[in-house]
């Protein structure tokens, strides 16, 4: 690639299409591009003027005549036969016009491929030349190279990894002889008739070298040791204008062997296309073997896709890395909020076997107490009637005097011992700063699974208030109060609970309302004893629980039944003391019955 | 002379209270509920109110408050058989007698008794005093409720007199018609009867 690219654009003189652009000629050839113009400049000029072109010619090897090609730099082609139909094949350029050279009577047979082996070197077949020192000019030379690259190939040999002593030296061809004459080398791959131009021009000594592995041609005086192949061809590009090229064609085939274009052209005449099957065949015996793969080419057509694809991979690359750590970062904050979800999970958990441990100790309390209510009333009445008959005992009923004052002691007995049982399920209070609003705001919480059930928000008026408190009894009042809401509203079809906490007088009031069935007012008026209930399996003791508790806070707990045209429903307001003075609460820790 | 009313929920319980008064020889008024409670008794007469604190719509404790806003002479004691120390102190800060736990011992509720049935007898006699004392005032002229102030203070005729810019004759026309109305003898006895009087401030 270093060789200078020369182009040659020729003027015609009194030509009237000055302005035309010069029609492109790339001229296939491993020669200096001065041998080349020497070769075709008088042919072109002569058609150049028969046509009124100019035409611009450039040499090119093929590496070079296929790129300019690609890229449509080029409007007609002068090659060997192989490079046509390559061309043919890949890029439509069809072939016009066949060259007959010297030496050659039939075009389709031309040029072919000569063995020169010193005298005394004997090979009789295509393997001997394995032991050889083997020189070619370039692996692209059509009749130095290739065409006996083809024949080997036939023969299942690969020139580039069975001949263990190839080399490549270039041109001028003589050289190659000259290596061979020398000893450098033992044999030389060169296009037939080289060796016998060599021989008539008195540059090699007749005798000194001969051509092996002969074939037989007919009508052809050079030697070769291959099958013979068209030799140039003169083809069109797809694009090229067909009435140009019809000019053209017709100027060069007004050539003849005597006007002195073809002999400076080395060349007979050019004729019509001939049949190119043979070549097409020796393309694809190459083609099998990849020695023939164009890398170069290959490489410099890949390049852009290379890289492409390159850029498309750092890209994909790129994006799977951003990917990656975008799901690592995901996987971080997942796992991060699974491990957040547990713990909430968790302490919900925590809080609601911690409320339902309270809920059962004050139902266990609140039972013992009101069971020893229910038996404090009957053994009361016993009490007081025995008495009243002890106090109507006549002097003469001494001995009634004992059994009564008897009776009385077992009253008392039952009662200490309902007394202390009592006492035993009740338990000691906790006092603490209490927000409410997170209070009431944690018992919603606890409560979620139940006011989903319900399909229900609470709708929350709330304003910042504190309190000294028991924190797990208060939730408990707004837990049975919130569920007696819940329940009140089982089958409403717009169950509304509000809840409402404001501060007046000192006092926090929280208000419960809902929209639920009520009550009537006699349940109402027994709300808050023990062991009255409207629930199938209710205890009765939640309400209870509710104003102890309330009471024992200082504070008041009432219900009101909302039964007009726009509400109905259960209120039910406490409310607490704010600022429980410390002493107070050290009295009242201790809820034990008087 | 002086009624006992019983307030309990518990029928058994209120017949079984008062068959064990009456058997003390004391006999009593029952009711159910406060409501009937309040419609029945006249609030401004002694006696003594044993009242249950759970019961129904007012309870006792909203009861007792009710007889002690309405400043009843009535000696009110608890009995329950569900209370707590909390409840118990509301209780006797709002004025009951006494907080007892159910079921009560008859001797000991029969000394109560006695207590609760002077104390509401002193309370009605006080009552009744200051009623009597407040008609005594009512009927003094200005000019004598202002020379009784003096007195009060412990002043001679002669300050008083140069006080209130009048002759000492006239103010010692003007105290004779003080204790006149006043009904007591001397200086003394009108100190001790303003005294005993809550009324004592006369803000006439």
């Amino acid at each position: 690639m270093n060789r200078l690219l020369l182009a040659l654009t020729l003027f015609f003189i009194a030509s009237p299409s000055h302005a035309k652009d010069p029609i492109r000629v790339g001229i296939l050839s491993f020669a200096t591009p001065e041998v080349v113009f020497q070769r075709w400049k008088p042919t072109f000029d002569r058609v150049g003027s028969e046509i009124d072109q100019r035409f611009t010619l450039l040499a090119l090897t093929p590496v070079e005549l296929q790129e300019q090609v690609a890229q449509q730099k080029l409007d007609f082609i002068i090659s060997n036969a192989l490079t046509s139909v390559t061309l043919k094949k890949d890029y439509g350029a069809s072939s016009l016009l066949t060259l007959l050279p010297l030496h050659s009577v039939e075009p389709d047979g031309a040029v072919g491929s000569a063995i020169i082996t010193r005298a005394d070197i004997a090979i009789d077949q295509l393997d001997d030349l394995t032991q050889f020192a083997v020189v070619s000019s370039d692996p692209k030379a059509f009749g130095g190279f290739q065409i006996m690259a083809g024949e080997l190939a036939l023969a299942g040999i690969n020139p580039f990894s069975d001949l263990k002593d190839l080399s490549f030296v270039g041109f001028p061809q003589n050289k190659l002889l000259d290596l061979v004459v020398s000893g450098e080398a033992d044999v030389a791959i060169l296009p037939s008739c080289v060796l016998e131009s060599a021989i008539n021009s008195g540059h090699i000594a007749a005798g000194k070298l001969k051509v092996v592995l002969q074939h037989d041609h007919q009508n052809y005086d050079c030697l070769a040791s291959s099958e013979l192949y068209p030799s140039y061809a003169f083809s069109k590009l797809g694009y090229t204008d067909h009435k140009l090229a019809t000019q053209i064609v017709r100027a060069l085939l007004s050539i003849d062997k005597n006007d002195k274009e073809a002999q400076l052209g080395r060349y007979q005449y050019w004729s019509a296309p001939v049949n190119d099957s043979h070549v097409f065949g020796l393309l694809k015996t190459l083609n099998k073997w990849p020695f023939v793969t164009n890398w170069a080419f290959l490489l410099k057509g890949a390049i852009p896709w290379v890289i492409g694809s390159f850029i498309f991979l750092l890209l994909g690359y790129l994006h799977h890395l951003r990917v990656k750590r975008l799901v690592v970062l995901r996987t971080h904050a997942l796992s991060a909020e699974i491990e957040l979800h547990q713990l909430t999970q968790k302490s919900l958990y925590e809080q609601q076997k911690q409320f339902y441990k309270a809920q059962r100790i004050l139902l266990t309390g609140e039972m013992a107490s009101g069971i020893a209510h229910e038996l404090n009333q009957p053994l009361a009445g016993i009490r007081y009637l025995t008495q009243g008959c002890l106090y109507r005992l006549t002097p003469e009923q001494g001995e009634l005097d004992t059994a009564l004052n008897k009776v009385i002691q077992q009253v008392d007995r039952a009662q200490s011992t309902i007394k202390r049982f009592r006492q035993f399920c009740q338990q000691p209070s906790v006092y603490e700063t209490c927000d409410l609003v997170m209070l009431i705001n944690e018992t919603l919480n606890l409560m979620s699974p139940e006011l989903k059930r319900v399909q229900i928000t609470a709708l929350l008026t709330l304003t910042e208030v504190s309190t000294v408190a028991d924190i797990s009894l208060l939730q408990q009042v707004l837990v049975n109060l919130i569920r007696n809401s819940l329940d009140a509203m089982e089958n409403r079809p717009t169950p509304a609970l509000s809840i409402t906490l404001s501060e007046h007088n000192q006092q926090a009031i929280i208000s419960i309302q809902d929209n639920g069935i009520g009550l009537s007012e006699v349940a109402l008026s027994r709300l808050f004893f023990p062991f009255e209930t409207s629930k199938q399996n209710g205890l009765g003791l939640g309400m209870v629980i509710c104003k102890r508790i309330i009471e024992e806070h200082r504070g008041n707990i009432f219900a009101t039944f909302l039964n007009d045209d726009n509400t109905q429903g259960l209120n039910i307001t406490f409310s607490l003391p704010i600022n429980i003075h410390n002493a107070t609460i050290e009295t009242s820790r201790k809820s034990a019955h008087v | 002379m002086c009624n006992i009313y019983l307030v309990d929920d518990d029928q058994d319980v209120l017949d079984s209270l008062s068959w064990m008064l009456g058997g003390l020889g004391l006999s009593t008024l029952s009711y159910l509920d406060a409501n009937q409670f309040l419609s029945a008794v006249d609030l401004n007469k002694p006696g003594i109110a044993i009242l249950d604190i759970q019961m129904p719509n007012m309870d006792g404790l909203a009861l007792l408050n009710h007889i002690k806003q309405y400043n009843s002479p009535l000696s009110v004691i608890m009995l329950t058989g569900h209370g707590t120390i909390s409840m118990a102190v509301q209780a006797i800060q709002n004025g009951a007698m006494d907080f007892i736990e159910k079921p009560v011992d008859g001797g000991k509720l029969c000394q109560l008794l006695q207590v609760a049935k002077q104390q509401t007898l002193a309370s009605f006699n006080r009552q009744d005093h200051d009623k009597e004392v407040k008609i005594r005032i009512a009927s003094l002229t200005p000019r004598e409720h202002e020379v009784m102030l003096q007195v009060l203070e412990g002043k001679l005729n002669k300050v008083i007199a140069a006080e209130l810019n009048i002759a000492q004759r006239t103010i010692e026309l003007h105290r004779q018609k003080v204790l006149l109305k006043m009904k007591v003898s001397n200086a003394t006895e009108l100190a001790n009867l303003m005294a005993m009087s809550r009324h004592s401030t006369l803000g006439v």
